[in-house]
């Protein structure tokens, strides 16, 4: 088992409505300037524009947690990678390792310009932690807000198998049609 | 016939494949929304609280959940059985929390005296206002005050709001829904019947084809689902927009036209329809008046393809595409918003959309109909409450019968209400508009003529933006110019911060939405309930109780006032009067024209209690106490048995499960002989003993229903409609038009339509554009501008720019202008530019203009730019914050500010409504530090217009 995202982009679904970075921001309480999920645009104000939600992937085998030279960074038996913020010194390897720019800095840390980091959690854990009466951090059921909310179902989050199953259903329903106008001429 | 499609288009518009994908691409709905519930749940245990509540952001009504502990609003949650949205939110809703938390909320009433900001009570606050409502009343009559209401107040707000100033005695009285919709009321209703929406956001999900007509993905962003939906089941998209806005680009077939030029468009493919015989001939011979009047002048050779493509700039093939792909995907909806409305003759466009749905046999049909997005959360409730100056609610007018109806619903006496206005005359009198009532209050100063005694000395301005109105500057100069200015607002509204004057402002904090509670009506005329979710923070107060605690104030000077405003709730105070008493004993029982009768607050709450029972589909429930009924039970829904009717003007199912027919409105027989009457099954408007079905107060109809009858009678909707200025639509150039070459050929409206007075001002418009020809000025303004949302920010952004999240999303007021065009003028992007038009020389000695960042973006083409216009705290390149109340624990500054984009509007008032143009104007783009530059360089031409302008005495 393991949980993930999958960002349908065969469809170009998304409309950037950004309703997943606002409820990320209200569910998790960042700071300004901390984005965990960001919609990106390529090819803006053309044919062929795509906006892509970016978020942490959580990788089966994550480039940051590799790079980490505090091992602060870890992966959960459930596959959401997590990042211990007592360990982290806010050197920013692991934004250099991270394909997708998932990694976040709070201006005006203790390094220089930098904090700890911040990523994406799967809604597991907000901006700061809640702990309990005996100092351990209280982790919140694996449900992201984001994939919940978007109007346009671009986000698919779940089990890895489930939505995996999903998306080739709708990619397959798409290549369907393809092959089906190849019958048609 | 030529015409060229792509395989992709064909393959699509072919109904096989339409079945074939649609079976496969039916999505498995996630079991993270079952996992989400179970938090929920454990939530609920845990002691926070979810409260169902509505979202302010727009008007699709989309539910949300919101957690709250120890009366503190800490996050939202999905409300995943409501039926419009499944718990889907775009980021207005997904940080509503934080308008009602927000760092920059107005604590306390505050006054200004001396040129500063001074704390004062409620009880002074009221006190104050009561006296100078007095005072003014006394000196000059009832017509010296203009009432702003609001749309984004509750129905029973917008219904007091209208009453209140029924009672005080005059008609000036407006709200959002004159610059919004209101040629929709006027295009919709003078075709069909009625001018909302006919179906609504889910009801988009069955259609073939969606034609926009405006920018849904950053408007309505939640309606996406339902479109998706659509284009999941195989529907082909097609958008009309000058920009390639990010709905066009999830389009099909995108159809970039200019500006202004939506008629033409409309009937080019109109025209190519005809041609090809491809019209509903059944649907138009049965259901319809007046085709041939339409074909005669559709099928003029200035219509087909060839030449719209020379006035809207669309390639004739594409014309031609989006009219075969609209004929042959079928049912058909078209979506439109401010794009068309906006426009000196946006009756006229509106009417044009109806006529090819009529054309096309898409009315009153499932998956089909005119789908006008309204913009404001409430907008329609507010609209079908009329805080209008030509209305009294429920759109029955000012006409005698009217005001004896709704006094019958007051329970006061048609005498005396008659004497509390300055003469019978005026009880009869349209007021003034939004868009022109800095008319109203400048006309001293500038010598101007008003068909009323006196100017306007109070303005009263109730949960409106300033940042929506046109001509912007003179709007400044009528804050500037009355004696006293009230601004009712959870935050510092701009027009408490935009004129510079050092007294006489009062600003009262209202509490948001979520923190009162009523009934709210979205664009698809459902009816939710809003719960509240927190108590009023700090020392706002509710919208109602501020009303009734001012006319309880009034009733020192005026006594009996009180005791008459709410003779139907028994003589209650204030705090002690509920939204659904309003409701159940006044709306229910007078709003009987649209069928506002069968929606007790007990069956929506009934309904909000029981959403999981309803589908998404169409919206209907199955099983359960609610069992049949269509969620929000959209007007008409006739007594308390009816279900509603989602989809206006179905005569294929039966009244009592949601029919409807075209209305019998304007006789039943047209001026030329035909008969105005159904052809299926036809029926007259209902009288009951004598008394005319929308007289009959206590009415439920319920016999007449029985036997499948309409109360509005069973017409003929109408591509003629002699009462209007243009019975048929044409193609019309805006006032300041770029094409030169056209505006002959195309004028706009001949002064005399708009009579010697327009709602209480002089309107010209011919004048405008003859003088704007003469000065020959395309060099000098050479692009068009147009105006539009951003998906973060709301109306005027009075909240939205408050609230951190959002302001955090989109801190940039910004002009979109295209990388050839800026090249041109040395802007790169992020520049600060000037834009400037011709507007207010008709008055002023320089032209006006905005200073804001560039966008570069080939999203607009070369002659284009687009500004978003909720922006304020900056007047033509100066910032006013600090003329924002600042006080020890108070920061009523917006978080993020920029220049209002409508004081560069053009001029030009639709005849049948007075809209403003705010869609299609000219303009120029130079970088900020050559503004001077540009000015002296173009000196002359500009005191040309300015001399044409006098010339043509375009201001009278």
């Amino acid at each position: 088992m393991a949980y993930k995202f999958l960002v349908d982009t065969h469809h170009n679904l998304c409309i950037k409505c950004k309703g997943c970075m606002a409820i990320c921001k209200n569910y998790n309480k960042t700071p300004k300037g901390v984005n965990r999920i960001q919609v990106v645009t390529i090819n803006e104000g053309q044919p062929g524009q795509l906006n892509i939600p970016l978020m942490c992937l959580h990788c089966n085998d994550p480039p940051c947690m590799k790079v980490c030279p505090m091992k602060a960074i870890y992966k959960r038996e459930d596959g959401i990678v997590l990042v211990d913020k007592d360990k982290c010194i806010g050197c920013g390897y692991c934004a250099f390792a991270c394909p997708f720019g998932a990694p976040q800095f709070p201006e005006g840390g203790a390094f220089g310009s930098k904090g700890k980091m911040d990523k994406c959690t799967y809604c597991v854990l907000p901006y700061e932690p809640e702990k309990d009466e005996n100092g351990n951090v209280i982790y919140r059921d694996p449900v992201p807000r984001c994939a919940l909310i978007c109007p346009c179902e671009t986000i698919l989050a779940g089990e890895m198998e489930e939505i995996t199953r999903k998306l080739r259903e709708r990619v397959g329903a798409l290549t369907a049609s393809k092959i089906e106008s190849l019958f048609l001429f | 016939m030529k015409l060229k499609l792509t395989r992709r288009d064909f393959l699509k518009a072919s109904a096989i494949s339409l079945a074939v994908a649609g079976g496969l691409l039916k999505y498995a709905k996630g079991d993270i929304v079952r996992k989400a519930e179970e938090v929920q749940k454990k939530e609920q245990e845990k002691g926070y609280k979810l409260v169902k509540t509505i979202c302010t952001g727009c008007a699709v009504g989309c539910g949300m959940l919101a957690v709250v502990k120890d009366d503190q609003w800490l996050w939202i949650e999905p409300w995943t059985n409501n039926p419009i949205n499944r718990g889907k939110l775009c980021c207005k809703g997904a940080s509503a929390n934080y308008i009602v938390h927000s760092p920059r909320r107005l604590k306390y009433p505050m006054i200004k005296r001396n040129g500063k900001w001074e704390k004062i009570s409620w009880d002074e606050a009221l006190e104050i206002i009561a006296k100078k409502l007095h005072e003014v009343r006394q000196k000059y009559g009832p017509d010296a005050v203009f009432f702003a209401g609001s749309a984004k107040v509750s129905t029973e707000m917008a219904y007091l709001q209208r009453k209140f100033m029924a009672f005080w005695g005059s008609n000036n009285i407006d709200h959002q829904a004159r610059i919004c919709h209101s040629t929709t009321v006027a295009g919709l209703g003078n075709t069909w019947g009625y001018g909302a929406m006919t179906n609504n956001f889910n009801d988009m999900r069955h259609a073939k084809c969606i034609i926009f007509f405006s920018n849904p993905s950053e408007a309505h962003p939640v309606s996406f689902y339902h479109i998706y939906e659509a284009k999941k089941r195989g529907a082909i998209l097609i958008c009309c927009d000058p920009r390639f806005s990010r709905t066009a680009a999830v389009s099909d077939l995108h159809l970039q036209f200019r500006p202004g030029t939506d008629v033409a468009l409309v009937y080019g493919i109109c025209h190519e329809i005809i041609k090809n015989g491809w019209y509903d001939e059944e649907f138009i011979k049965q259901r319809t008046y007046g085709f041939e009047y339409f074909k005669q002048e559709v099928m003029k050779e200035d219509y087909s393809p060839e030449n719209v493509e020379k006035i809207t700039g669309v390639p004739a093939e594409k014309i031609r595409k989006a009219a075969y792909l609209l004929a042959h995907n079928k049912p058909a909806t078209l979506q439109y918003a401010m794009g068309a409305t906006q426009h000196p003759y946006g009756s006229q466009n509106i009417r044009s959309f109806a006529i090819l749905q009529l054309l096309l046999g898409n009315a009153g049909k499932v998956g089909g109909g005119v789908n006008a997005f309204r913009g404001h959360d409430n907008v329609q409730g507010a609209t079908d409450m009329c805080v209008l100056s030509h209305s009294l609610p429920a759109y029955y007018g000012l006409s005698e019968a009217a005001w004896k109806h709704w006094c019958k619903v007051w329970n006061v006496d048609y005498e005396w209400l008659k004497s509390r206005f300055s003469s019978e005359e005026m009880m009869h009198k349209k007021g003034f508009t939004m868009s022109r009532f800095a008319v109203g209050a400048t006309a001293e100063k500038y010598g101007w003529k008003l068909d009323q005694p006196c100017p306007i000395k109070v303005i009263i301005w109730w949960g409106h933006s300033t940042a929506s109105v046109g001509d912007l500057k003179l709007v400044k100069e009528a804050f500037e110019s009355v004696e006293l200015l009230v601004v009712v607002d959870p935050f510092v509204e701009t027009a408490a911060a935009l004129p510079d004057r050092k007294d006489g402002i009062i600003i009262l904090p209202a509490c948001t939405e979520y923190e009162s509670e009523g009934f709210v009506t979205n664009s698809g005329r459902q009816i939710q309930w809003r719960n509240r979710v927190v108590s009023p923070r700090f020392d706002s107060r509710e919208d109602m109780w501020i009303l009734f605690k001012l006319v309880e104030k009034l009733d020192k000077y005026e006594p009996g006032l009180y005791a008459k405003f709410t003779a139907n709730f028994g003589g209650k105070k204030p705090e002690e009067i509920r939204p659904e008493e309003v409701w159940d004993k006044e709306i229910m029982v007078g709003c009987i024209t649209i069928g506002m009768l069968g929606q007790k607050s007990w069956r929506i709450k009934r309904q909000q209690e029981y959403d999981y029972t309803f589908s998404e589909e169409d919206c209907r429930a199955y099983g359960g106490p609610c069992d049949g009924e269509y969620w929000g039970l959209p007007w008409p829904c006739w007594n308390e048995n009816h279900p509603g009717t989602p989809i206006l003007y179905r005569n294929d199912i039966p009244v009592w499960e949601g029919g409807h027919d075209f209305r019998v409105k304007w006789g039943t027989k047209a001026p030329d002989g035909q008969s105005l009457l159904s052809g299926v099954n036809p029926q007259d408007q209902i009288f009951i003993n004598g008394v005319k079905w929308c007289f009959a107060i206590g009415e439920t109809f319920e016999e007449f229903i029985k036997k499948n009858m309409v109360p509005s009678g069973r017409g003929r909707a109408r591509f003629y409609a002699w009462n209007m200025k243009d019975p048929v639509p044409k193609h019309r150039e805006p006032l300041y038009s770029p094409r030169l070459d056209l505006i002959d050929k195309y004028p706009i409206y001949e002064d005399e339509k708009y009579g010697d007075f327009h709602y209480r001002v002089r309107i010209k418009a011919r004048s405008w554009q003859i003088a704007w020809l003469n000065a020959k000025m395309t060099e000098v303004f050479p692009l068009i501008w147009t105006s539009g949302r951003q998906v973060e920010h709301m109306g005027g952004g009075a909240e939205t720019r408050s609230n951190p999240i959002l302001a955090e999303l989109q801190p940039h007021m910004y002009v979109e202008i295209n990388p050839k065009t800026a090249n041109e003028r040395g802007i790169k992007d992020g520049d600060m530019v000037a834009v400037i038009s011709p507007r207010s020389l008709e008055y002023d000695d320089t032209p006006a203009y905005i200073i804001v960042r560039a966008r570069v973006t080939p999203a607009v083409p070369e002659w284009l730019v687009f500004t978003p216009f909720h922006w304020a705290g900056q007047f033509q390149g100066t910032p006013y914050l600090d003329r924002f109340p600042v006080t020890d624990d108070m920061d009523t500054r917006p978080i993020v500010y920029g220049d209002s984009c409508n004081i560069i509007n053009p001029p030009g008032w639709d005849p049948e409504t007075q809209m403003q143009a705010t869609k299609s104007g000219i303009c120029n783009v130079v970088r900020a530090d050559k503004l001077q530059e540009f000015l002296s360089q173009y000196k002359s031409k500009i005191e040309q217009l300015k001399a044409e302008l006098r010339k043509m005495k375009v201001m009278e």
